[in-house]
């Protein structure tokens, strides 16, 4: 019984090891447009993605915290990214969706002007960001070259920071 | 290494409840000082903690208990009698006791605090007192040290573990357990009559390997659990109640008592101690009604808590759900069953709900027990005659507020016997008794619960407040002219506030009553205070029951709602504009004979304000601690009852904002911080009086016929395009949409100043009547000239429209002229342009 048992076991890691093999090599991304930009962020990062509901402003805040919605009985911020990034903000149109990230604890909704694609990008087709941009200040990860296009991978950790 | 935690914490939480109550009991001692009953109740306490702690192997602890229970040991058989002095050293050493277990929960261990003095005093109290006693004094030298070991071998009858190996302890351990268990057999066929002697029996547990250790947990855990048992039964029987765990002094056994000290030899041996409670209780209580109790972690507590929350939440839209679907389904047989199933559901959570509030209620007696000692301290510090007269504390509130309001009634209590109370001379002097009375009282308000604390003494002087506040420079003179005497009271409450000429050990620092005020505020809670010179204080503590789940109020400002916490609401007034004053730059307003300075919510919360022609205000009276403030709002919406939600780690900590909660129609309203207002409203800048001049401004720029705007919302191309030919040759600007949904989604986008929409009733999605109730619920909307053009021509239909706040209804066909010259007339187009 017990043998039996252990080779299960056996089987159930060699299996789990080979699929550690290929998530290591590949990462998973969704890709969103901000402005005329593609950027993506991790699909684990992602708890949900929704249509646009309403949403309820709170006073003393920076322009692109946009207020807090009803995530089905949770208060959750929600952020336009277009203002966070500097950009113009923009009327919501069919194609404009929350995407909710979370970090740990930490739980946000984003607008974004629309949703692209699931990624799945090789790791060694993700170079780091920009030397230009300050290491602690940036937002961005890295940047995934995909054929004839360049995804802008987002740090999570830092959307979901406080900084007012 | 776990289960010792856990029976840490149970040694924890028990001798914490058991000193609450010790308190207490000292003070009364001192004044019956030959009451057998109290005594005995002391020395338990001392007993038990020695006890315990000397199994977990608290060697400072133990050692201090153990004089303490020397000591009390003593006065329980008269050999001591306990005057002052005794006291004194009796009541240092339990807060040297007191100190330790707290040094015990925060860092795990006993040591670091010196006893040595206070036994020393002990001992000295004891032998001092008790010359030509015979039974104390080899009792005293023969345990001096703090092992546990040596305290312990004399009595013992268990042999030496040390010396042997595993297989002979397990040996051993069998052979202890059989025993037991056949004596716990015999003993139940004895029914109530004790054959051991010795219940408390303590075994050496430093030669004990980890087996017998745990074996030795499981005993104890057994004997406490008999003793609580006991302590219980106790409670009902009062007198002769203390004998059981009297047990480590055998001669103290007498017969009556004997039935009582049965529970901890049976708890010994048992395996499954609930057993044994239970026939305990069957035995001890003889069928006298004691209340069954349970302990349980207030985490379940707070979490059954939340999800009664979220229930309520559930009910509220449910509510909210049920109207709209009466609304459009009237007179429909299943409106009548659904209405049932609404009120059943909204009634079983309200009842839920009272039912786990009262689940966490405790008595505010908790917080009271610790005053009449602290009461005693302070007047012989402060050579006064005090005495404390407490009613009520059987009043029940919330266990967190019990927790936070503790420290308030102390720095408040303390103040009234240092500023209040005067010395006995002076109130002799004054024509008063010589000694002051402070009275502490508790009871219920509605949804509140009043704390007074009434004192005797020399009363506020507002005049002395407002110049003792001048001289430290926390008002200005001409902010004293203006005060009135209460709220020169409130000065007190101030930071850095003081009127002891010198800081002494009690009071003078002026950090206590703004203690008070922050304590109170976080609880949204209200102080009152009352004064006359020289007849005494009172001060009215007001405070909610409870707080996850409160009532508020729902006020509107434009098309945004704020939730203000109802315990903080004095009043709403309605008063027209002119009624507002502008005092040096602040809007005031004159409540009956008080002044009272308004801010406007949406100043504090930059809403946008768009529109407000209306002549009248309302005002939102606030209450906080001790201040006042007019909030003007829009309108009101009424009262809900609403569940706290936190606003998250990223919005945490925003000014004037308590949190957000979820409304009945799946929205969230932000609820107020009433406290933060209040600060937040004396640095705002006041728009009051100006925002009707700018509304005007607004309202009149019509510099050409395309500034006219006008929506057509018709599910139909065909009708769309009549009423655009129709209206082209005006020159106004026409906008489209084809239901009620869009239409509601370009009204709110806000790109077009929108002066009249030209609705159909039939229409997919949300029809003509929803769309114009849901337009009207906007303020800025109000001007919004809705007309209805539809093929319905009942009456009712018309009556409809009106009532959903359309202003003309236009039946279809209608001709071109006809449709334009009712669109010009509602728009107030200008033909001029």
């Amino acid at each position: 019984m017990s043998e039996k048992l252990q080779q299960i076991i056996n089987k159930q890691n060699k299996a789990l090891s080979g699929d550690d093999v290929k998530i290591d090599e590949v990462i998973q991304l969704v890709g969103f447009i901000v402005g005329d930009e593609e950027f993506s962020v991790p699909i684990l990062s992602i708890q949900e993605i929704i249509k646009p509901i309403s949403w309820t402003r709170v006073p003393q805040t920076p322009e692109y915290i946009l207020g807090v919605f009803n995530l089905r009985g949770s208060v959750i911020p929600l952020i336009d990214l277009r203002s966070r990034f500097g950009l113009e903000t923009q009327k919501h149109t069919e194609e404009t969706r929350f995407i909710v990230m979370k970090n740990g604890d930490d739980v946000a909704g984003f607008v974004i002007d629309r949703l692209t694609e699931a990624i799945r990008l090789p790791k060694k087709d993700v170079g780091p960001a920009p030397d230009t941009i300050n290491e602690e200040e940036s937002m961005i990860d890295g940047v995934g070259k995909q054929a004839d296009r360049i995804i802008t991978i987002l740090k999570v950790g830092k959307l979901l920071e406080r900084n007012f | 290494m776990d289960e010792f935690q856990e029976i840490l914490q149970d040694f924890l939480v028990e001798s914490f409840e058991l000193i609450e109550q010790l308190d207490q009991d000292l003070v009364e001692l001192e004044s019956r000082p030959d009451d057998l009953d109290l005594l005995n109740r002391i020395f338990r306490v001392a007993h038990t903690i020695k006890g315990a702690s000397s199994f977990l192997n608290f060697d400072v602890l133990t050692h201090l208990t153990h004089h303490m229970e020397n000591l009390l040991n003593m006065a329980r058989h008269g050999d001591l009698v306990i005057d002052a002095d005794v006291m004194d050293v009796i009541l240092e050493s339990i807060d040297l006791m007191k100190a330790l277990l707290v040094r015990i929960r925060d860092s795990g261990e006993d040591s670091g605090l010196e006893v040595n003095p206070c036994v020393i005093r002990l001992d000295a109290v004891a032998n001092g007192t008790s010359l030509g006693e015979t039974v104390p004094a080899p009792a005293a030298p023969s345990t001096p040290t703090p092992e546990p070991k040596v305290a312990v071998a004399t009595s013992e009858e268990e042999p030496d573990y040390s010396g042997m190996s595993d297989e002979e302890v397990e040996a051993e351990i069998e052979r202890l357990i059989a025993v037991r268990q056949a004596e716990d057999a015999a003993k139940r066929a004895n029914s109530a009559k004790s054959t051991t002697p010795s219940a408390e029996e303590e075994p050496d547990y430093s030669g004990m390997s980890d087996e017998e250790v745990e074996a030795e947990i499981e005993r104890l855990i057994a004997v406490r659990q008999a003793e609580d048992a006991a302590k219980r039964s106790n409670k009902a029987q009062e007198p002769e109640s203390v004998k059981p765990s009297v047990a480590a002094a055998p001669v103290a056994v007498t017969p009556p008592a004997a039935p009582k000290s049965e529970p901890a030899p049976v708890a010994k041996a048992a395996p499954a101690p609930k057993k044994v409670e239970a026939k305990d209780d069957g035995e001890n209580r003889g069928g006298s009604a004691v209340e069954q109790t349970i302990r349980v972690d207030v985490k379940r507590l707070d979490h059954l808590m939340n999800l009664i929350g979220e229930l309520v939440l559930g009910k509220n839209r449910l509510i909210k759900i049920n109207d709209d679907v009466e609304e459009r389904y009237e007179g429909e047989a299943f409106l009548e069953e659904l209405n049932q199933v609404v009120s059943i559901v909204s009634l079983v959570t309200t009842d839920l709900q009272i039912a786990v509030m009262k689940t966490r209620m405790l008595p505010i007696g908790k917080v009271f027990n610790k005053f009449p000692r602290m009461i005693r301290d302070l007047s012989r510090e402060l050579n006064k005659k005090i005495e404390l007269e407490i009613t009520g504390e059987e009043t029940e509130l919330d266990k967190s507020i019990v927790e936070e309001i503790g420290d308030p009634l102390v720095h408040i209590i303390r103040n009234s016997c240092d500023h209040g109370i005067e010395t006995p001379e002076t109130r002799l002097a004054a024509g008063k008794e010589e000694g002051g009375t402070i009275q502490l009282k508790a009871y219920h308000e509605g949804n509140h619960i009043v704390i007074q604390i009434i004192d005797d003494g020399k009363g506020l002087d507002a005049d002395m407040l407002k110049s003792k506040s001048i001289e430290k420079n926390i008002i200005t003179e001409k902010e004293a002219d203006t005060m009135s005497e209460k709220e020169a009271f409130g000065l007190i409450f101030r930071p850095g506030f003081s009127t002891a000429a010198q800081v002494t050990s009690v009071s003078g620092r002026g950090v206590g009553m703004d203690v008070v005020k922050t304590n109170i505020e976080k609880l949204n809670g209200m102080i009152d205070i009352d004064s006359e010179v020289g007849k005494g204080t009172s001060m009215k503590l007001k405070i909610p029951l409870t707080l996850a789940i409160i009532q508020a109020l729902l006020v509107g400002v434009q098309e945004e709602y704020y939730a203000i916490p109802l315990a903080s609401v004095l009043e709403t007034v309605r008063i027209s504009k002119d009624e507002i004053y502008t005092v040096e730059s602040r809007s005031v307003m004159r409540l009956r004979d008080e002044v009272l300075s308004l801010v406007h919510i949406g100043d504090i919360f930059e809403v946008e304000r768009v529109f407000d022609n209306s002549e009248h205000a309302y005002v939102v009276v606030l209450g906080l601690a001790e201040s006042k403030i007019g909030l003007i709002v829009d309108s009101l919406v009424g009262q809900e009852e609403i569940v706290i939600k936190s606003l998250g780690e990223y919005l945490k900590g925003i000014e004037g904002i308590a949190g957000a909660t979820i409304r009945g129609d799946g929205g969230v309203t932000l609820i107020v911080d009433v406290a933060a207002l209040m600060q937040m409203a004396k640095s705002v800048k006041s728009t009051v009086g100006q925002e009707s001049a700018e509304a005007k401004s607004r309202g009149g720029a019509k510099n050409s016929a395309s500034d006219y705007c006008v929506m057509i919302v018709d599910d139909s191309k065909t009708d769309r395009t009549i009423m655009r030919k129709a209206l082209e040759p005006l020159g106004i600007t026409l906008v489209e949409a084809t239901d009620g949904v869009e239409a509601l989604n370009i009204l709110k986008q806000g790109d077009h100043n929108f002066d009249g929409m030209l609705v159909d009733i039939e229409m997919p999605r949300m029809d003509g009547y929803t769309l114009a109730a849901e337009i009207k619920k906007y303020n800025k909307y109000k001007n919004l000239a809705l007309i209805a053009v539809t093929s319905r021509t009942g009456k009712a239909d018309r009556m409809r429209g009106v009532e959903s706040g359309m202003v003309e209804y236009i039946t279809k066909p209608y001709s071109p002229e006809y449709l334009m010259n009712v669109v010009k007339r509602n728009i107030k187009f200008n033909e001029g342009l």
